[in-house]
């Protein structure tokens, strides 16, 4: 005999960046069905529309304060590659160095602003790590919460350096950077990164040194990592590890188990002359679609990407690859769950279907032996993933905090490698055309696509990482990639489930990124959607 | 204690991430130290929908005190004048900030989007975005000109993309401390303290502006930003060159000309063909001078600037 299904609506599901709303079908005190619902629309797309071609640097970094570096990187890029301008070496180590440094901020404030406080929820408190939680990641005033939080603000002073303040510079233009820096600001960055490091990362995070975590590349070495000393059980990580297969969060908010990464920080020395073509083989984090059922990698084109509207807020045709969208969108925004309840469209692969974008693909990405030989390899993750049945909320957050060792590792490789006497900057020829941008930001996938016609943009578009994750149904009905990791979540107390958040928060879900427009309808026809 | 809750409506987070960048006082100071309760934020708040909509009653009906009422981002009115394209807790975003200011204390805007409409009220501003009090130069937004906070103040408004952490943290701490009267506001609605001065005030290019000695491209190490790469730091209230950013720079000091993010026209010319980084001029004059400097007395001070300008501005200063 089957519970009857009780339908819970969630409005707001509060830190993820911006407005989501959820409804759950609960049976048997677990999901079995869910909807995402996308609940801002700002249309940077149409305001982008017969602009200068550089708007999008002054934009883009604007759809998002948390990954505008990213934004400014994506929106260079597209420019770069449809203006056809050449790059210096410096240039690209310093938007590296910008990117880098924005994601390392993230991984403190994330994990302890919006992540470890659900840790403390009332549902925890036969836990028996439960004290400890509440003392070290109680929200404002827990004792780690304090320094997490305040000190993620440390390294972004050397975006500071590079661009003047973060968020919202705009120092990454077609041709190179704005910036000139010096043996000062070199120095400075250094010593930021290793005052993060004594303060944070080793001490707190880790309990131990960055060479010896670095020393761990197989699920086995991890665990016998944690066991090795009680400072590693003890530390964050430790106390993270221990407490989420405690409370159960390696047993839900699996998904799809299909992931994509654009790949991401160009080669110094391998993408002075950028094109969208010959991106893949730049880069030194490589991109691709990994297949968790089948266990394959593959490289990944922007050519597969689709959008389907048939679920979201448009009145068009779906399937189209977004140079080919004329997006409408409609004005009266109805929740209709068997229909239209998003702002967000659903984003395909044209071969692959729904993926998962953001920190855990990247690492099974990393774990692939596809691409270039010189290319990043990182066995970790994915490795756990196999050991540990899959995806998970748990594995998804240890994947995103695992990157930081590798980030700060390639800021310090940046700063030995600039050449300060060398050009930052070649002044570009602008030209009408069509560029790609892409990038990782911390949360997954970018990328803006750009046409230039006629000295001003003709069409812009963004497909952020929440886009991909927060995606309704696409058009064969399949659920998006955080829809479909909702099933199967318990749900210990209607009236506050927590276990929502924390899979929807293991996205770092950003909605604010996520939702636009680019219809190809001017602004004054805009105005005839509206109803009177 | 003070009860603070922050809100969101058409914003990015910019903002709050800045405030988050705090550190004199810190974000978790003001809760610490300055005895804010920080009832709800949308990155940081523990509850999550029915519990939060519960808070909020308590809040709009006079049940639960509101003191401060921040907000970020615009207020959507879109699709015509419904709201419902920014929908929050069950209702469009712009009816709980009607009924949040009736109620709140003091309500202070935080950023451009909350106090001008910002980057989304960029033609042809597709959401309906407003400002509270402001739409640009305009009067008016979303409470209407004569709109007045139980505490008897207009919104306070704290402008910038994004506003400083530390011009948030002052207003915030001045008035949960009892020093509202200590503010002095502009014409739009702005905290003096921070908008007299202006963002050229402290720029390490100040010598080279003086001698119009111009940064004719990006990444050189010398001159100055206004003459070619379109720069408003002369005429932009803020204080970006004495309360530096992130503890470190500024953009002009990194050789970003100033986009006049704390006025309300921001951003000028509203991005169309031509005007991105580069100095608009009229027969060879910029469109846009120095504030209170007139167009005769504009090209008698730059001639003798040429005329008196020493050698070595000509050669890099910021040197390895």
């Amino acid at each position: 005999m089957s519970a009857a299904v009780q339908t819970l609506d969630i409005s707001p599901v509060g830190r993820v960046e911006g407005d989501l709303d959820v409804r759950v079908d609960i049976q048997d005190g677990v999901v079995v069905n869910a909807w995402t619902s996308a609940e801002l629309f700002r249309g940077f797309e149409i305001i982008l529309r017969d602009k200068d071609p550089q708007a999008g640097l002054v934009v883009t970094p604007r759809a998002c304060g948390i990954c505008g570096a990213s934004h400014l990187t994506c929106a260079a890029w597209a420019l770069d590659t449809a203006w056809r301008t050449t790059v210096p070496r410096n240039a690209i180590l310093a938007r590296n160095l910008g990117q880098i440094v924005e994601s390392i901020q993230s991984l403190p404030r994330h994990h302890y602003g919006l992540f470890m406080i659900d840790y403390t929820n009332k549902n925890y408190a036969s836990s028996p790590f439960y004290e400890e939680a509440v003392k070290r990641w109680a929200p404002f005033t827990g004792t780690n919460y304090e320094v997490g939080v305040t000190i993620s603000g440390r390294p972004v002073e050397i975006y500071a350096l590079l661009g003047g303040q973060w968020p919202h510079s705009s120092y990454m233009v077609p041709g190179g950077v704005m910036c000139a820096p010096t043996l000062t600001d070199i120095t400075r960055a250094w010593s930021i990164l290793e005052h993060f490091r004594r303060n944070w990362m080793e001490p707190m995070w880790l309990g131990c040194s960055l060479e010896r975590y670095e020393e761990i590349r197989s699920y086995d070495d991890f665990m016998a990592w944690l066991d090795e000393r009680p400072e590693h059980a003890n530390s964050d990580l430790g106390l993270f590890w221990r407490m989420s297969l405690d409370i159960g969060l390696d047993k839900y908010g699996r998904g799809h188990g299909r992931y994509v990464s654009w790949g991401y920080l160009p080669h110094e020395d391998r993408y002075n002359k950028p094109t969208i073509e010959n991106r893949n083989a730049s880069v030194i984090m490589k991109s691709g679609v990994y297949d968790g059922a089948a266990d394959t990698h593959k490289l990944m084109d922007q050519s597969f990407t689709r959008e389907d509207v048939g679920h979201a807020w448009y009145d068009e045709p779906g399937h189209l690859h977004p140079f080919d969208r004329t997006t409408k969108a409609i004005a009266k925004n109805d929740v209709d769950h068997d229909a239209r309840y998003s702002w967000s469209v659903a984003v395909t692969h044209d071969q692959d279907g729904r993926l998962e974008a953001g920190p855990l693909s990247r690492q099974l990405i990393a774990g692939g032996r596809h691409g270039e030989s010189w290319q990043h390899y990182d066995p970790l993750v994915l490795d756990m993933y196999k050991k540990m049945g899959g995806a998970s909320v748990m594995l998804r957050h240890f994947a995103r905090m695992h990157e930081g060792v590798k980030l700060y590792r390639e800021a310090e490789r940046i700063l030995r490698e600039f050449r300060l006497k060398d050009s930052w900057y070649e002044k570009p020829t602008e030209r009408d055309g069509r560029g790609w941008g892409a990038t990782e930001a911390i949360r997954g996938a970018l990328c803006h696509w750009i046409e230039v016609e006629k000295g001003k943009i003709k069409n812009y578009q963004i497909i952020a990482p929440t886009t991909w994750n927060v995606g309704p149904r696409s058009n064969d009905g399949s659920r998006g990639p955080i829809e479909e990791a909702l099933i199967g979540t318990p749900i210990a107390d209607p009236h506050d489930p927590v276990e929502v958040g924390h899979v929807c928060r293991s996205y770092d879900s950003c909605l604010v990124c996520t939702v636009h427009a680019h219809d190809a309808a001017t602004g004054e026809q805009l105005a005839a959607f509206r109803t009177a | 204690m003070a009860n603070l809750l922050w809100l969101q409506g058409g914003a990015c987070s910019g903002n709050t991430m800045s405030f988050l960048n705090a550190e004199e006082p810190s974000a978790c100071d003001l809760v610490t130290d300055f005895g804010i309760n920080v009832l709800w934020h949308p990155s940081l708040g523990m509850e999550l929908g029915e519990n939060l909509q519960r808070m909020l009653r308590a809040l709009t009906s006079g049940e639960m005190p509101l003191d401060i009422f921040v907000f970020e981002g615009t207020v959507v009115n879109a699709p015509n004048g419904t709201g419902q394209w920014n929908r929050f807790a069950g209702r469009p975003m712009k009816d709980w900030v009607a009924d949040l200011c009736k109620v709140a204390n003091f309500v202070v805007a935080i950023g451009d989007c909350a106090t001008y409409g910002g980057i989304p009220a960029v033609a042809p501003n597709p959401s309906e975005s407003v400002g509270l009090q402001f739409l640009k130069r305009a009067q008016g937004g979303a409470l209407g000109a004569s709109y007045r906070s139980k505490a008897g103040l207009p919104v306070i408004n704290v402008p910038g993309c994004p506003a400083h952490p530390d011009w948030i943290t002052q207003i915030v701490v001045a008035v949960a401390t009892g020093r509202a009267g200590d503010l002095t506001l502009d014409e739009f609605q702005r905290p003096k303290t921070f908008f007299t001065s202006f963002t050229q005030t402290g720029c390490t290019r100040n010598m080279h502006f003086a001698y119009k000695v111009s940064a004719t491209e990006f990444g050189q190490r010398k001159g100055c930003l206004f003459y070619d790469l379109g720069c408003r730091g002369p005429m932009t209230h803020s204080p970006c060159n004495r309360i530096l950013w992130n503890r470190q720079s500024s953009k002009t000091r990194a050789g970003m000309p100033c986009m006049g993010c704390t006025e309300p026209e921001f951003p000028f010319f509203d991005l169309n063909p031509g005007t991105v980084f580069k100095t608009q001029t009229v027969m060879g004059v910029p469109k846009d001078m120095p504030t209170g400097v007139d167009k005769t007395g504009y090209i008698k001070l730059t001639a003798a600037a040429k005329a008196a300008s020493p050698a070595w501005a000509e050669s890099d200063i910021f040197v390895v």
